[in-house]
């Protein structure tokens, strides 16, 4: 009796000991600034420390909440993500559905489709800046020698367009992944559903929307949100396209939150930004905990 | 049935990687263009000449841009041991040794990788600055192995899942210690599962912007993707430079994709699916 209770308390030591590292990073990495964050928006303080930190209350929310630069980077956060997460659903559901076809050269169809998604955000934006180029870019060039405009379009000058151009990017790099996720969920679906199926009679259209999307569910909500949980936090995308222009047009929470902090150096009202953002994004993940939960 | 040929699905299968490619493709081709070819108006569809100036001016006028992939190699090959080494023993623990709090650390450890990077760089910038830690690989490390370790415990916990328990068992029975057992049974077993997490979590590293963008504010310690864009500085924009710096930025990544497409992807959905 007694060789077994110490043998489950070396267990439980072991597997703190094991545990404390990576938890420690975590804590220190993510949690503490968390913390730190919400005490520096509350207040008002020095980067160095020189100034003592002084309690302000709510003080930069009261701001915050009267800042139209802020409502706007709110607005355009959302507008991107209600525009580009359908888009990419579509594609992407679409896209599982040819690569559960078999065909000949599926690897590399599937490899060349993974490509976008593998390279880093922020380059993928240079190569598509480039494109859209209104002097220069492959696009204007396309389009007026083939005739379809007399002048060039200035794809990133104009508050429309540019929004537009962004999310065309992210749906082109995330597409891909969405496709993955629910090509997964497609490939555990069991074949003699389908059999049974055609057996009624169904056509594949009917196939699809009575079968293969009700089995889908789990997939595809997992799949939308992880991607509007990336989308509501962009930050090197608009960056690098546009620096958030023309007139703010695409300038998303993250890339605000990083001005305010990093070129206005406000990092107390920064840290306000933040906050909101944070709590903004943690509402999505705990009905993705919760949702997860229910799934099992 | 099967054997009607079916062009409507090569058709747009053909479409699905045209799109995905053609960018990269138009700037691999951007690369091999000289200065007057990439201004030039209507856009050269296709070098002419065909030239391997930019490559070599790189490699004698802007060792700063190898500088930049050297710096990613770092931080990422850093940060990818520290999260398998860690997230392993973690992952261990969690998925074998019975924790109380196991589900509950789960599911925090799920939770708190949903953090929006930007939320941590007030504190992060701060405090790197007071410890000395801003422009050191080490700060940038510890950096990414917080942002990703989440993700390599739960994909290596749902690995070790996949694995049978009795040879762990009769091993404990037979007096080995778990430390031995993790060394000696565990990771011989899984390496699949950590080579999948290491890889993804290299590529993570590599392509990860805003910590990268704050914590490395010394030109010499910015990683490749943070170097390339910040790189114009005053002057317009020299695509010459940049398109060739992107190329040679990409590779490591079209490299690891292209030969583990299968454990990526896998590891990817496998992870999601959680």
């Amino acid at each position: 009796m007694s060789r077994t209770m110490s043998l489950e308390r070396r267990t439980a030591l072991t597997g703190i000991g094991f545990v404390t590292p990576t938890v420690l990073i975590i804590a220190l990495i993510l949690i503490y600034p968390i913390i730190q964050s919400v005490v520096l928006s509350f207040g008002q303080s020095s980067i160095d420390g020189s100034q003592p930190y002084q309690f302000v209350g709510l003080k930069h929310y009261a701001t915050l909440m009267g800042d139209g630069r802020f409502w706007n980077a709110l607005g355009v956060t959302f507008t991107f993500t209600a525009l580009s997460i359908p888009l990419e659903l579509g594609l992407g559901i679409g896209l599982a559905l040819l690569m559960n076809e078999s065909f000949k050269g599926k690897g590399l169809a599937r490899l060349a489709v993974l490509f976008p998604w593998a390279l880093p955000t922020a380059l993928n934006t240079l190569i598509w800046r480039w494109m859209y180029n209104s002097d220069y870019g492959l696009f204007n060039g396309v389009a007026l020698q083939s005739g379809l405009v007399d002048r060039p379009i200035n794809f990133l000058g104009d508050e429309v367009l540019a929004m537009g151009s962004m999310v065309v990017v992210a749906v082109w790099k995330t597409s891909s992944f969405m496709a993955l996720i629910i090509l997964a969920g497609l490939q555990s679906i069991p074949r003699d559903l389908f059999e049974a199926g055609r057996m009624d009679g169904m056509s594949k259209w009917q196939e699809f929307t009575q079968i293969t999307l009700p089995l889908l569910k789990g997939p595809i909500l997992v799949a939308l949100i992880i991607r509007s949980m990336d989308a509501l936090r962009t930050f090197e995308l608009p960056f690098n396209l546009t620096d958030g222009g023309p007139v703010n047009a695409t300038e998303s929470l993250s890339l605000y939150a990083y001005k305010v902090i990093f070129d206005f150096l406000d990092f107390n009202f920064g840290a306000a930004v933040v906050v909101v953002q944070f709590l903004v994004i943690f509402a999505m993940s705990l009905i993705y905990v919760f949702a997860l939960r229910n799934k099992d | 049935m099967q054997k009607r040929p079916r062009y409507g699905l090569y058709a747009i299968v053909s479409l699905s990687v045209l799109i995905s490619f053609f960018p990269i493709v138009w700037l691999i081709l951007t690369s091999f263009k000289n200065t007057a070819g990439i201004y030039a108006w209507p856009p050269q569809y296709w070098p002419d000449p065909f030239t391997l100036d930019n490559y070599i001016s790189i490699f004698t006028n802007s060792p700063e841009l190898l500088r930049y992939i050297l710096n990613s190699f770092i931080v990422g090959a850093g940060c990818t041991a520290i999260t398998l080494m860690l997230g392993g023993l973690a992952a261990y623990a969690l998925s074998r040794l019975r924790l109380r709090f196991a589900g509950m650390l789960m599911v925090g450890i799920l939770a708190v990788s949903m953090f929006p990077p930007v939320s941590l760089l007030p504190s992060l910038f701060q405090n790197f600055l007071n410890l000395g830690l801003l422009n050191t690989y080490t700060g940038l490390i510890l950096a990414h192995a917080g942002l990703f370790l989440p993700f390599s415990v739960w994909m290596l916990a749902s690995y070790f899942a996949t694995l049978p328990v009795e040879i762990e068992e009769a091993a404990r029975m037979d007096g080995m210690g778990f430390v031995r057992i993790f060394l000696t049974i565990v990771l011989p077993l899984s390496w699949p599962g950590f080579v999948a997490t290491g890889l993804i979590v290299f590529i993570f590293s590599w392509n990860e912007f805003p910590l990268s963008l704050v914590l490395m504010t010394q030109n010499a310690m910015r990683t490749a993707p943070v170097g390339i864009s910040l790189y114009p500085g005053e002057y317009a924009f020299p695509w010459e430079t940049i398109s060739t710096a992107t190329v040679l930025a990409i590779i490591p990544v079209l490299i690891i994709t292209a030969i583990f497409q299968k454990q990526i992807v896998g590891g990817l959905t496998a992870g999601a699916g959680k």
